[in-house]
């Protein structure tokens, strides 16, 4: 078979195209009047429902730093050292992910589809893979949970509560999750611990995205 | 510099067009439904970017950039992962052509089977190819250089042949 054959095979579609006079696909378009209508499909597009995503995160984080700020200046005294400490590196390690989800609504804003298919792709699928980079932080947060009600006077009375139980889980939280963020990577994607953790659709296509990042790159490559 | 072209001007443009839309949607999406979701969603991405549109290229040479890109997204959004389904005559939402084409029909359907088995960034490049862009074309609407065009064209059109090259034998062994 000939370079010719298959684009003669090709032009039987466009025989096809012209014999076929009503096109069905966006027959409905072409009748439209009122280009309003697509406005309304807005948020029907991908890239509008990822921004929706980012900004329901970065109204719930808002709220969540508003409250956990609101905590931290009405606990300032000696006896809550422990709740001010852990609740400021949630209110740090919370408002550092809301800025980035600010940032990820600029970049969803600033895409243009114009632009050539392989810096396109590499921006959308860099900015999906993006929420792994969110989750490595925001799993730094867990061992903060488990500290915010030590007291100064509860370590000092010695109890064999706090030291045998309470203490080794905080200790095992922070373990966890400085493993966590060092190991949450694409390159761990396929692994069974990762799927277990982060096993829905939406993750899924996160991970896919990554793949879709390599692909992209060795693409550009001439190889 | 031709100006960001008005509802009416659009609307002609598209029509004009619209061969471009059809194939891209029927090269990334197997199923009608999506298929339609598919031609809303490019219809629309084209309308929110035509003040981008400068003139700077061919309307047809953004118009498969716009096309391309918004399959691209939606196809991984959506169709990512699933089983590889023939096309059937139904499913070409064309009309039915007389008996003297089933031939050139059925090669048709061959070559879209074939085409929706590659990867998403190569199904671009052959599309482009198939619908008579140069090579600088290709290259600057993908983003790469004329020689990785080159090349990979190439070895996909090396596999198309092989493909084709394997349904006929399996037709003749059948006989």
């Amino acid at each position: 078979m000939e370079d010719i054959e298959l684009k003669n095979i090709w032009k039987e579609y466009d025989r096809r195209l012209e014999e076929a006079r009503v096109l069905n696909l966006q027959s409905w378009a072409l009748n439209m009047q009122c280009f309003e209508t697509l406005q309304r499909q807005k948020m029907k597009s991908k890239l509008g429902r990822l921004a929706l995503v980012k900004i329901i995160m970065i109204v719930l984080g808002l709220i969540w730093v508003l409250f956990v700020g609101f905590l931290i200046v009405h606990s300032l005294e000696w006896s809550k050292i422990f709740f001010v400490l852990s609740a400021t590196a949630i209110f740090a390690i919370t408002l550092y992910a809301v800025i980035v989800y600010i940032r990820h609504l600029v970049l969803i804003h600033e895409i243009n589809n114009s632009e050539s298919i392989v810096d396109t792709q590499l921006t959308l699928a860099r900015l999906q893979s993006s929420t792994i980079h969110i989750a490595r932080i925001l799993f730094l947060q867990a061992p903060f949970y488990t500290t915010f009600y030590y007291t100064p006077a509860w370590i000092a009375s010695g109890d064999k509560g706090f030291w045998l139980v309470t203490l080794p889980v905080s200790l095992l939280f922070a373990v966890a999750s400085l493993w966590l963020y060092r190991n949450i990577s694409w390159k761990n994607a396929h692994k069974k611990w990762f799927k277990v953790l982060f096993n829905s659709p939406e993750w899924n296509y996160v991970v896919q995205s990554v793949g879709f990042i390599k692909e992209i790159e060795d693409f550009k490559q001439n190889i | 510099m031709e100006t960001p072209p008005g509802k009416e001007r659009f609307l002609r443009l598209v029509e004009d067009n619209k061969g471009i839309i059809i194939k891209v949607c029927h090269s990334y999406c197997r199923d009608k439904g999506d298929r339609e979701d598919l031609a809303q969603e490019i219809i629309y991405q084209l309308w929110k970017s035509m003040h981008r549109f400068n003139g700077q290229y061919k309307f047809s040479t953004w118009m498969y950039r716009v096309a391309l890109n918004t399959a691209i997204s939606f196809y991984r959004k959506e169709k990512r992962g699933a089983a590889v389904v023939p096309f059937t005559g139904v499913d070409m939402d064309i009309a039915d052509t007389s008996g003297d084409g089933r031939e050139a029909d059925s090669h048709l359907r061959l070559l879209q089977q074939f085409i929706s088995r590659m990867k998403d960034l190569d199904r671009a490049l052959i599309l482009l190819y198939l619908e008579e862009k140069t090579y600088a074309e290709i290259a600057e609407i993908i983003g790469i250089s004329e020689t990785n065009v080159a090349t990979r064209l190439s070895r996909i059109k090396d596999k198309l042949k092989s493909d084709f090259s394997n349904i006929s034998k399996k037709a003749y062994g059948r006989h």
